[in-house]
């Protein structure tokens, strides 16, 4: 039983949330096809008492001292390309295992440290920002599932005015098969700070596969910027489900980026709640299918104040027999008048059995705003084709260039070299030449 | 912005065809549905044993399906205060003069095209649940087209009838289809033969007159390889103070080569509720055209499809929205791609003022082996108050790589510089948004024959008024 694995040695606020989020876990039904926001992909068959839990925190093991584990290689490789960071934290299997801060930045009053250990250090930013983020219905079963389960995580709280110079880079490792493993990241910017976080996920192929759940959210207080990115390049086997929310306020800036490559099956839902006047929110995504893979992007943009700007382009790409679907929604409040909100699905198949379901949607209640979205389902152009390969190239490395010219609009927005580098490179991977 | 409590004063938003004649009928079954009722329906039309099973099980399938959870608000909906069959003659009136005057008047007081008055070149005007005028000019006849109410197209050709009756609409299709199915009364039974080339558009009108009775009417259209029609239904509707209802199922079947347009104008009074079905069957080569325009009623769920089943079939819908307050347009269009190299457009356009709410839903699908198909949706609304809600929900399905699908849709308010413009060369507010708001329409307004196009814009100049506080 899953409920049985809920109670560790961690302190007790903790231990009364899991309780509570179980019970609500317990009062939604599994969400299947019938639900609108389900419609396209099935999850009623997920049996999550079938996985376990990986939990505990670092005292969980004979309640002795934490042991000392050594930092995965595939982890290491990342570490060691000589990318400038910040602040790095290294999670295997939910745990937290190495953390680490540029001690300047410590002085200035940044705060980046496991969840677990933040729950006894600072009670009152958890009372304030843990699960304070309002989750539509159509997410509350795995929310709920997550806030149970959640094993640890990262808080990272910038205080006023100071910025971050260099990414602070998040790298989760899951080598256990049949396990769920659930983490949360909490990012808080004060008024003018700013930062860029790099969450990464990384896995060997697991059979049988796992389970992971991520909870993110994102708290910008006036004029803050926050660049946020997600990379997701599991093996295969494992079923992830990405929950992410990013708050701001007046003038904040944010900017999330969800790259989507690996696992069987990988579920996200992004929401921008705009909240201040002013406030803007670049929503970018890529993804990239092969074989059976299904990906599905659920994307809200929530203007609840004036004078915001939000701007979303989610890009895939499927070849074998991937499927992937896209449903994302502006919502445009009747007091959010001047709004700016755009949308753009591009979706390219490669193969004759992908497919792909796109669901821009659109509800305005305000009347002085401008809003426009597009989505588009198609192949590699002809013509493009047909130029490169009359310039020598063969069928396939035309292709290759064209879907990284497709890919391009996106990754060229990114900020973090390192970051575009390992896209490419899995990209690459899964195009094969 | 707009004075309503003002407007509300000097009668500005009041219904303008808030009038009613008096209503004999002949016939008029309890309110609210019955196996009973059913039966009742069918013996009173003498109809053939089949159509009796047809509309038992349609009955049972109705029960069995849960209301719609998506769209529009339907919990206000009571259909047990309905009346599911109305007839107010007996006889098929054959000429103009045998039209009694009642009747006559509501088609003159709210303003019938003269096209259709003058010419009755093939007109069924349907009063209450049942054709009450249908002629045809003697030419049509010699080219072996059939025009008549549907009730008659079951009589006179039953085994046409009968071979594609329900095949475009099972009543397994949805809730309301299955409700039709039951107990369906009046409408069109339209058959161009191959090759015929119908020049002048065939038209029924249609008005709901009694209150709180439902309108359940059936059309089949039937058009023959190569042959080419324009249909025209236009509806309206007095306003009562209890809702109304009004549930209609459209089938057309294109044949290879043909070439069909099917045109709309909706304006039920704002009680109504309009939750229609209208769909196509689009074979080789053939072309469908839906032309769809939605001014009145409560809440008007409707989606006029295509299902593009033939290699290089067309479909277009043409779609139009207006919703003032208290309204909510739920429309839009659904093309289905099942064949290699078939295209498809769908234009919406949707104006929503006061708490008026325009939504658009559609669908595109595109299955594995529709090599080759193109789709373009375009979708702009336009907002004209604080208070108005615009909507787009679209559906896109892609199972064929070698396809070429887009959407786009765009929300604005009226331009500030339009208004500026227009009003430094003298126009009031009032008549310079006026006409911007006809501007926009105006892709879809020239599609239409110039009365409709007129009577359309005359709609939108009526219900403009106020506008401006």
């Amino acid at each position: 039983m899953l409920t049985a694995h809920l109670t560790g040695h961690e302190p007790g606020s903790l231990q009364r949330r899991r309780a509570a989020a179980w019970e609500e876990f317990g009062r939604h039904p599994m969400p299947t096809r019938k639900m609108e926001e389900w419609r396209y992909t099935d999850i009623s068959g997920l049996d999550v008492e079938a996985y376990h839990p990986l939990l505990g925190g670092p005292a969980a093991e004979n309640g002795g001292a934490p042991k000392k584990r050594a930092i995965p290689a595939a982890v290491q490789t990342v570490l060691d390309n000589g990318q400038a960071r910040s602040a790095v934290m290294v999670q295997d299997g939910g745990q937290v295992i190495h953390t680490e801060l540029d001690p300047q930045l410590k002085d200035m009053g940044v705060l980046f440290a496991p969840l677990l250990e933040v729950l006894e250090t600072h009670p009152e930013l958890i009372e304030r920002y843990l699960f304070a983020s309002s989750v539509a219905p159509a997410e509350a079963k795995l929310w709920a599932l997550h806030s149970a389960t959640v094993s640890d995580g990262y808080v990272l709280h910038v205080p006023a005015g100071v910025a971050i110079p260099d990414p602070v880079h998040v790298l989760r490792h899951l080598g256990t098969p049949e396990a769920l493993v659930s983490t949360h990241s909490l990012i808080i910017t004060e008024s003018g700070a700013s930062v860029t976080c790099v969450d990464e996920y990384v896995s060997p192929d697991l059979e049988p596969g796992s389970l992971s759940l991520n909870g993110t959210e994102i708290f910008g207080a006036e004029n803050a910027s926050v660049n946020f990115i997600s990379l997701q390049r599991y093996g295969s086997g494992v079923k992830h489900f990405s929950m992410q929310h990013a708050n701001t306020r007046r003038d904040a800036r944010l900017s999330g980026f969800n790259v989507t490559l690996g696992g069987d099956l990988a579920r996200a839902d992004v929401t921008s709640h705009l909240q201040g006047e002013a406030g803007s929110s670049e929503m970018l995504a890529l993804w990239f299918g092969d074989g059976s893979q299904h990906f599905d992007h659920h994307t809200l943009q929530h203007h609840e104040a004036a004078h915001a700007h939000s701007d979303l382009l989610y890009k895939g790409a499927l070849t074998g027999g991937a499927r992937s679907v896209f449903r994302g929604l502006i919502r445009v409040d009747p007091q959010a008048q001047l709004t700016d909100a755009y949308q753009t699905n591009r979706n390219l198949l490669l193969s004759d059995d992908a497919a792909a379901t796109a669901l821009p949607n659109l509800e305005i209640e305000a009347n002085d705003v401008r809003c426009s979205h597009g989505a588009t389902v198609g192949q590699v152009d002809d013509m493009q084709m047909f130029y490169l390969m009359s310039r020598g190239l063969s069928r396939k490395q035309a292709e290759r260039l064209l879907v990284f010219g497709f890919f391009e609009e996106v990754l060229g927005r990114v900020p973090v070299e390192g970051v575009r580098e390992r896209v490419r490179q899995v990209i690459e991977e899964k195009i094969g030449l | 912005m707009p004075d309503n409590d003002l407007a509300a004063d000097l009668g500005l938003d009041e219904y303008k065809y808030d009038f009613v004649t008096e209503d004999k009928p002949v016939f008029k079954a309890r309110k609210g549905l019955s196996e009973d009722i059913v039966r009742q329906i069918s013996a009173h039309k003498e109809e053939p044993e089949w159509m009796l099973d047809f509309r038992l099980k349609a009955l049972e399938i109705y029960y069995s399906k849960p209301m719609p959870e998506w769209g529009g608000d339907l919990s206000k909906l009571n259909l047990d205060e309905i009346y599911f069959y109305l007839r107010p003659q007996d006889q098929m009136e054959r000429s103009w003069d045998d039209v009694p005057d009642s009747i006559k008047e509501t088609f003159e007081r709210l303003g019938i095209p003269e096209a259709e008055r003058q010419v009755l070149a093939g007109v069924g005007a349907q009063y209450e649940s049942e054709m009450v005028y249908h002629s045809l000019k003697e030419e049509w006849e010699e080219q072996g087209i059939i025009f008549e109410s549907i009730e008659d197209g079951l009589k006179l050709y039953p085994e046409l009838f009968r071979e594609h009756f329900a095949t475009v609409v099972p009543p397994r299709d949805n809730k309301f289809a299955a409700l039709n199915s039951a107990v369906w009364s009046g409408g069109s039974f339209v058959y161009i033969p191959k090759g015929v080339d119908v020049d002048i558009p065939l038209q029924a009108y249609f008005r709901v007159n009694a209150e709180q009775m439902g309108q359940f009417e059936r059309t089949l259209i039937i058009c023959e390889e190569d042959s080419q029609a324009h249909y025209i239904e236009g509806c309206t509707a007095p306003v009562y103070t209890t809702e109304s209802f009004h549930s209609g199922v459209i089938e057309i079947i294109v044949k290879q080569g043909a070439r069909f347009r099917y045109t709309t104008i909706q304006n039920w009074s704002n009680n109504m509720y309009n939750l229609v079905t209208q769909r196509a069957i689009v074979n080789e080569d053939a072309t469908m055209e839906w032309l769809d325009g939605n001014l009145g009623s409560k809440l008007t769920m409707k989606y006029p499809s295509c299902y593009l089943v033939g290699e290089r079939a067309h479909g277009a819908i043409l779609s139009i929205a207006y919703a003032n307050s208290g309204q909510h347009q739920d429309t839009g269009g659904k093309v289905v791609h099942a064949a290699p190299h078939t295209t498809s457009q769908i234009t919406s356009k949707s104006i929503s003022r006061g708490h008026g709410r325009a939504t658009y839903r559609g669908q595109c699908k595109v299955y594995e082996g529709a090599v080759g198909s193109k789709s373009n949706v375009e979708c702009d609304a336009l907002l004209l108050d604080e208070t108005s809600r615009t909507d787009t929900y679209p559906y896109i399905e892609i199972d064929e790589n070698q396809s070429s699908i887009g959407h786009e849709a765009r929300v604005s308010k009226v331009g500030e510089e339009q208004l500026f413009y227009l009003m430094s060369r003298g126009l009031s507010e009032e008549e310079a948004m006026t006409m911007v708001v006809r501007g926009f329409i105006e892709p879809i307004a020239k599609e239409l024959p110039l009365e409709y196009a007129i009577e359309l814009n005359r709609l939108i100049e009526l219900e403009m008024e106020g506008s401006v506080g």
